[in-house]
């Protein structure tokens, strides 16, 4: 039975500062009588991950490690959600490494495979860039070099 | 070149500058750590609800449709102020809410307008609620979808609380297995906390030895008798270093050379002097315990030697014939050629016994105890050779029980009485009579014969005394005569167990019992008491633990055979109930034990421990050497 996981469009969709709040009063809580239950704690760092701000999606990532950690049977959902985490602070090497490992151990989840596909995606268009800007230096680095020498050559 | 990095670092740079935080790092340096780890297939819980699933299901957003719902079911009504109503019904109103919201100036309960109608008279029913808010068919179907998920999300919520409950319960479960190990812990440091306070009773008494003997100039004055007799001694005893290497709970030595149950044993010290009599045989043996060799016999008695005492060098005995014997034990080996003159060699023993005559060469077996008659001459206090020194003579039945200290000796005898002796000059200073005391009791009861509460079968006034034991763990029993069937002493206090199951507390300076202590059903076969504690055993198949101070009881443990030996310290009881192995209660954490390892093939019946030493004897005629 494939694991029930949310597409990656769905880490896009943040929850509204009320919720959070709640989700975040109830983690604490939680954390006051020393015993946190993994529902809690994934609720709170799943909505920290939705969230915009980068310092959110950083705790929400490292939460998450801490259940990976803590909860053998949670391992192979978490990585997705790791690598979901990771993806969306375009830590793209991290979160290929997670979600391979997770397409290793279920090659047939659709899910999987369309982050998979989004990370390939970002990190060719990355490419892209790197290599326009290195072309682009490189023209402009032999401009320059042309400019010297026809003026040494000149003189 | 990693163009994907370089592509990304224009975008690193313009979008800020970004503090790169110790959460970012440890993120990344945490990574490869968790890739490593194992990721097993996912069961239980994690299988059937996964985690978005309960994400969906608890976030406080999943509750909208309820609320939403409920919104839908709100009637519009005149303001009744029900809020108002609410709080001061609580109490809770006080005068600022007044001015608080401005909505509470319309909580106000439009009394009036109400009472107004009816003043009017027109008795219109009142609309119920539910007709003004109508839903349209789509509506009632959204509200079922909503209702049918929201069930679905309790069912979910409520397979995590299961589970959240099943570890909680593990956690409390493994909590509570530290706490018993915790608690068991505690029992033993109290034991050990006893058996130092003994340690240190020990040495203090070595430390008064050895200030008195520095302190007097007579060097010929032995203290000997300033140490405790090895029955109140408490402090652990000299024992060789290997000693310490032997398993716990094992009969590590054996003794033959008895053909009959052993009837009484005693030693000096571990690894001393044993001194062992059997019930067909009036002579009781002598064993080096650090060897196992029989070192000789103490010829002496006519009829089966029923108790024996050794303090030091010296032992006394008691036996059927009535006498009791005291000897030197150091003057064993000497009656080797007091006998070898004597007519009984020239008899069959020649043909009869058997292994090697050893350097100390005496296995002469004393078959006819009738011909040695003819040779000791009966008469008493005569000072003999070899080891005999004296010989006690006075009970007219016999001795059953024996304890004696410094100079003084107690004897039971199966004549009813308890005799004092002192053994300087052999003579007997005192006899108790139980008969007497049985029928006129010490408390003020109105005793006239027997009082009821003692068992039928107890003493008469006049005839023997014998009462058919039950049953031993082999099925053997056999006719129990001795009516006294221990003592002990201490100064001036006595203590004695007797056949008519009392225990009985006596001044010695008068004679005259002052506390009987009742609760034993059958005869008492063994006492032990020290400053807090009197320990009973007897046929009843029961082990009393009584307060010595007033009497009263504080533990009865009850076996299943009846009990023919036990001594005690503060840490344990080790007794013989009638069974092969030896029973040993913790008396601080109430737990019973057994020694079988190498042990009696037979009920073992006597038994007595210094320390870590234990030496008991067995119907199988067996003597077996403990270590504890």
């Amino acid at each position: 039975m494939p694991t029930e996981l949310p597409y990656a469009a769905d880490a896009e969709v943040s929850l509204s500062y009320d919720e959070l709040e709640v989700l975040r009063t109830q983690y604490q809580k939680e954390l006051a009588q020393s015993h946190v239950t993994v529902q809690t704690k994934f609720n709170y760092a799943w909505g920290l991950v939705k969230s915009p701000l980068r310092e959110h999606q950083v705790e929400g990532v490292r939460l998450l490690q801490e259940i990976y950690r803590a909860e053998p049977t949670r391992r192979r959902e978490c990585l997705y959600y790791l690598a979901l985490g990771h993806y969306k602070m375009d830590n793209y090497e991290e979160a290929r490494k997670f979600n391979s490992l997770l397409m290793e151990k279920e090659p047939t989840n659709m899910q999987a495979q369309s982050l998979a596909s989004l990370i390939d995606k970002k990190v060719a268009r990355d490419g892209y860039i790197g290599m326009a800007l290195v072309g682009g230096v490189a023209a402009v680095s032999a401009l320059v070099a042309a400019t010297l020498i026809r003026r040494a050559t000149r003189r | 070149m990693d163009f994907a990095a370089l592509g990304r670092a224009p975008l690193r740079l313009t979008a800020g500058a970004r503090r790169v935080t110790s959460r970012d790092l440890q993120i990344v340096e945490a990574t490869d750590a968790l890739l490593e780890e194992d990721v097993p297939e996912p069961d239980g819980v994690a299988q059937s609800v996964s985690l978005l699933r309960g994400f969906n299901a608890t976030i406080p957003s999943a509750d909208k449709g309820r609320t939403r719902r409920r919104q839908t079911r709100n009637v519009d009504a005149p303001k009744m102020g029900l809020k108002r109503l609410g709080m001061s019904a609580r109490g809770m109103l006080a005068d600022e809410d007044d001015h608080e919201s401005v909505v509470s100036e319309d909580d106000v309960v439009l009394v009036g307008s109400v009472a107004g109608k009816k003043a009017k008279g027109k008795r219109r029913g009142r609309q119920s609620l539910s007709a003004s808010v109508v839903f349209g068919r789509d509506e009632l179907v959204r509200q079922t979808h909503e209702i049918q998920r929201d069930k679905e999300n309790i069912h979910v919520r409520r397979a995590l609380l299961n589970n959240e409950i099943v570890e909680v319960t593990h956690k409390i479960e493994a909590l509570d297995a530290i706490r018993t190990k915790l608690e068991q812990d505690l029992l033993r440091l109290q034991e050990d906390e006893l058996e130092l306070d003994d340690e240190l009773e020990g040495v203090k008494e070595r430390l008064e030895l050895e200030e008195s003997r520095t302190r007097s100039t007579k060097g010929s004055q032995v203290a000997s008798h300033l140490q405790q007799s090895s029955r109140r001694r408490k402090g652990p005893a000299f024992l060789p270093s290997e000693h310490d290497e032997l398993p716990h709970g094992v009969a590590f030595m054996s003794l033959e050379g008895h053909s009959s149950p052993i009837a009484a044993l005693d030693f000096s010290e571990p690894y001393g002097t044993l001194v062992t009599a059997s019930q067909d045989d009036s002579q009781p043996r002598v064993w080096d315990l650090m060897s196992g060799e029989e070192l000789g016999r103490l010829r002496g008695h006519r009829g089966t030697v029923k108790c024996v005492q050794v303090e030091d060098m010296m032992c006394l005995t008691g036996g059927d014939d009535g006498n009791v014997g005291v000897w030197d034990l150091r003057r064993v080996d000497e009656d080797d050629d007091w006998e070898r003159d004597s007519e009984v060699v020239s008899l069959s023993d020649v043909a009869e016994e058997d292994e090697g005559v050893d350097e100390l060469g005496m296995r002469r077996p004393d078959v006819n105890g009738s011909i040695r008659q003819g040779m000791s001459t009966p008469s008493s206090a005569i000072e003999k050779d070899g080891p005999c020194i004296r010989l006690l003579e006075g009970h007219t039945k016999a001795v059953t029980t024996l304890y004696f200290e410094d100079e003084c000796l107690v004897t039971g005898a199966s004549d009813k009485t308890m005799r004092q002796w002192d053994l300087t000059t052999g003579q007997c200073v005192m006899t108790m009579d139980i008969l007497w005391a049985i029928s006129h009791p010490p408390a003020a009861a109105p005793g006239t014969g027997l009082p009821n509460h003692l068992f039928p079968g107890a003493a008469a006034s006049a005839g023997s005394f014998a009462v058919p034991t039950p049953p031993y763990s082999d099925g053997s029993w056999e006719m129990y005569q001795d009516f006294v069937g221990a003592v002990q002493f201490w100064g001036y206090a006595l203590v004695s167990g007797s056949g008519d199951g009392a225990v009985r507390m006596w001044d010695m300076r008068t004679g005259q019992p002052h506390r009987t202590l009742l609760g034993h059903t059958a005869p008492v076969t063994c006492l032990q008491f020290d400053e807090l504690h009197v320990v009973t055993g007897s046929l009843d198949k029961s082990i009393r633990i009584w307060d010595l101070r007033t009497g009263g009881i504080f533990e009865t443990l009850k076996y299943d055979y009846p009990v023919t030996a036990l001594q005690f310290d503060t840490r344990k009881i080790v007794a013989a109930t009638g069974e092969n192995g030896l029973e040993v209660y913790n008396r601080t954490s109430m737990q019973h034990s057994r020694l079988l390892t190498n042990g009696h093939a037979q009920p073992a019946e006597r038994l007595r421990y210094m320390d870590k030493y234990l030496v008991s004897g067995g119907r199988d005629s067996m003597v077996k050497i403990w270590a504890l």
